[in-house]
């Protein structure tokens, strides 16, 4: 059964920012552009408004007209029909109807330009931001006193208890300039808001799509972390599935292998009646590969075992130089038989006991030296030498090492770290030298590392491999695993 | 495609895509610098400091239907580096027909392949039918020792069925042919799919005509269909 998985959520996509109109307030920087157009306002005197396209005010300053259209708009009529202006200019259509007209001046006017005369005599001029054929919002230039004004108008004198000197007086601190000159002034204007529009429009683009893109990488990362977890998880799942099926079919073969090997035995012992040279010479070979077979298997279903987590080693108080002496003399024929010299180097003296699974320990130095004579040719030497228990500077207690040196065939230094790993051998081929199902060494690691030791390999081609276990004389009780706590794993609580 | 019958807008969406350096943004300089004014607003770079586009490229095109509506095509490049696949698929979202750049040169085939890949793997990201959002083919430097052949290009057209055309981009050559062949392949596809001719009142032929007529279509082949002096939006007959 697979872990079940917490279910996904949809990426959801939001509208891409590439397709959003900004609104030009989005475009502006507030107090820069305010510093911008005050700027403008007290080099040519005269105020300029800027509305968004829903007539929202983004800028507004004035200059010279105040006290004028303050003193007019302190009637009502004033009042009413300043109201009215201040509307048509602010949210009126950009269009030459409802009282605007063209700008009076020589050369072509602007594209889009229009005049809205005040009652007062004054006017504006109102200019269209536009951006990629969009009307974004408004510029307001005004109010002046155009040049050509000849006295106060009648709409403005016709209010009753208007004093007209004051009015003049007044009127007479509003900036006075040519119509067409005041329209240049608007143009220009204009050129620096689109250029201000156009930088603003390309940091709006570059930051959305940034973080966009930013956004989309993160989900894509999600995604692929989804999948490997959930590959991960079917890895497992066929590991687990392996050792199983290993398990069972280790177990099922050994059990007809034990009695072809039985019966092989009863016939080597004549129980079934005397044979001659040649079968029984036949009846031991079937007995000695019937034999490997069954050691093959055993190899298969320990490791099996350990990577399962099912070995649990058993310690007791062991003598080190029995065991020694015993895996030496349990490879003896082996060497023997290849004529390989066998050596054992102990430490003279009484030496320590340690604790330490007599078996698992034992099968261990057996497979080192095994792999040690299987790899060493006729003539060479395999040398085994235990050290006495002391500090170790590899382990933090204090140990013992075992070392199997061979003048053998050796290890290419790329193979050395693969050689622990199971079903490896150096040689992959179907037709190698070396017969063997690349077990031994896996086996040693695992038992080592049971015991809190390690092992590892040091080996020239050609020269020969030395292969050292270094072990702790008080290995941890396996029944109480040694646990690292994992920084953060317990220990303060969470802040928030 | 954006429909707004409210504010009776129209905007398409036209993507040029393509491996790194194959000239996307050269086709849209070109374009600028064909175009009036009037018809067209900024040509929109982000660049890195070496000179390639960092993000995208963006100019829009607009005119206003004989129907009142305002119409928008707005044109994008996708940066071309490896690296800004997620710049790529955002641009390319619901992008409505796709210009897709190819190095003309042989020794870019591989390059090509793998960004027409890459493009039909992010159209399919965004919800995007390969078989629906129409694609049209430029094969750029043709003026390069390396270009394909005529027949090599004519073999390139009959292995699909998008449009193939031949360009040396920096010099302008084939750049508003293309432009053409994608503007037509989009109001096609999306006329198929959602009758937008009766939708926004605006037939085939004013859409390309407002499009074309005000650029600078000198020396293409497009001179003697569009341009100025023509009325635009008015159709004639057998055209």
């Amino acid at each position: 059964m697979s872990a079940a998985l917490p279910p996904q959520p949809t990426p959801v996509r939001r509208g891409s920012s590439l397709h959003r109109r900004p609104r030009l307030g989005e475009l502006l920087d507030g107090d820069s552009f305010t510093d911008v157009v005050r700027g403008f306002c007290e080099l040519y005197k005269v105020g300029i408004k800027v509305f968004d396209e829903r007539g929202g005010k983004l800028v507004d300053i004035h200059v010279g007209n105040g006290d004028f259209c303050g003193y007019v708009f302190s009637f009502p009529e004033g009042r009413h029909r300043c109201t009215a202006t201040v509307g048509r200019v602010k949210d009126g259509p950009l269009a030459l109807t409802d009282d605007a007209r063209a700008p009076l001046m020589q050369e072509p006017a602007p594209h889009g330009l229009i005049t809205v005369p005040c009652f007062t005599g004054l006017r504006y001029l109102v200019m269209p931001v536009l951006w990629e054929g969009d009307v974004l919002g408004r510029v307001v230039l005004g109010p002046f006193v155009p040049e050509d004004l000849d006295g106060l108008p009648e709409t403005l004198t016709r209010i009753g208890a208007l004093d007209l000197a004051r009015a003049e007086q007044l009127l007479s601190r509003v900036r006075r300039a040519p119509e067409g000159a005041v329209a240049r002034v608007v143009e220009h204007f204009c050129q620096v808001l689109e250029a201000l529009v156009a930088s603003g429009q390309k940091v709006f683009l570059t930051s959305a799509v940034h973080i966009e893109a930013t956004l989309e990488t993160n989900r894509q990362l999600e995604e692929q972390n989804r999948r490997l977890e959930e590959m991960n998880q079917r890895l497992k799942e066929l590991d687990r599935l392996k050792s199983s099926f290993l398990a069972t079919v280790s177990h099922e073969l050994r059990t007809p292998l034990t009695s072809i090997i039985g019966y092989s035995e009863m016939l080597a012992e004549g129980l079934a009646g005397a044979l001659n040279g040649e079968q029984s010479e036949y009846v031991h070979t079937i007995m000695e590969k019937g034999e490997t077979l069954l050691k093959l298997i055993s190899s298969i279903l320990d490791l099996n075992q350990i990577e399962a987590g099912k070995v649990r080693l058993v310690f007791e108080s062991v003598q080190l130089r029995q065991l020694v002496a015993s895996a030496v003399s349990s490879v003896t024929p082996q060497a023997q038989k290849k004529g390989v010299r066998l050596e054992s180097h102990a430490p003279s003296g009484e030496l320590v006991p340690v604790m330490a699974d007599r078996d698992r320990l034992r099968q261990a130095v057996v497979n080192l030296l095994a792999n040690a004579v299987k790899f060493t040719p006729p003539g060479g030497t395999v040398k085994l030498s235990l050290s006495p228990v002391e500090p170790q500077p590899e382990l933090v207690a204090p140990g013992y090492r075992v070392v199997v040196e061979d003048s053998g065939v050796g290890i290419a230094r790329d193979e050395l770290d693969k050689i622990f790993r199971s079903f490896y051998q150096v040689d992959g081929s179907s037709t190698r030298e070396y017969g063997g199902a690349g077990l031994g060494l896996a086996i040693v690691k695992s038992f080592v590392e049971g015991h809190g030791g390690q092992v590892n390999v040091e080996s020239t081609v050609g020269l020969g491999s030395r292969f050292t276990m270094v072990l702790p004389s008080r290995p941890a009780d396996p029944q109480h695993p040694v646990q690292v706590a994992l920084p953060g794993a317990h220990g303060e609580p969470d802040r928030f | 495609m954006q429909l707004n019958h409210a504010q009776r807008e129209l905007t398409l969406k036209v993507v040029y895509y393509g491996p790194g350096l194959s000239g996307k943004t050269t086709n849209l300089q070109q374009l600028h610098a064909r175009t009036s004014r009037e018809v067209r607003g900024r040509l929109m770079t982000v660049e890195t400091r070496d000179d390639r586009t960092l993000f995208f490229d963006l100019l829009p095109v607009f005119f206003e239907s004989s129907s009142g509506y305002k119409v928008k095509v707005k044109l994008f490049t996708v940066p071309g580096q490896v690296i800004h696949n997620a710049t790529r698929r955002i641009v390319l979202q619901s992008a409505d027909a796709v210009a897709f750049i190819a190095d003309g040169r042989r020794s870019a085939t591989e390059d090509n392949n793998a960004y027409w890949r890459n493009l039909e793997e992010n159209m399919r990201e965004n919800g995007l039918d390969p078989a629906e959002v129409p694609r049209v083919i430029q094969f750029n430097k043709r003026d390069l020792p390396d270009a394909r052949t005529d027949e090599e290009m004519e073999e390139a057209r009959h292995r699909g069925r998008e449009p193939v055309i031949g360009a040396v981009a920096i010099r302008g050559e084939g750049v508003l042919e293309t432009f053409h062949a994608v503007l037509k392949e989009a109001w096609r596809a999306l006329d198929g799919r959602h009758g937008l001719a009766r939708l926004v009142g605006l037939d085939e032929d004013e859409f390309l005509h407002k499009l074309l007529d005000p650029m600078d279509l000198a020396g293409t082949a497009l001179e003697t269909l569009y341009g100025a002096g023509r009325v635009a939006g008015v159709r004639r007959g057998g055209s």
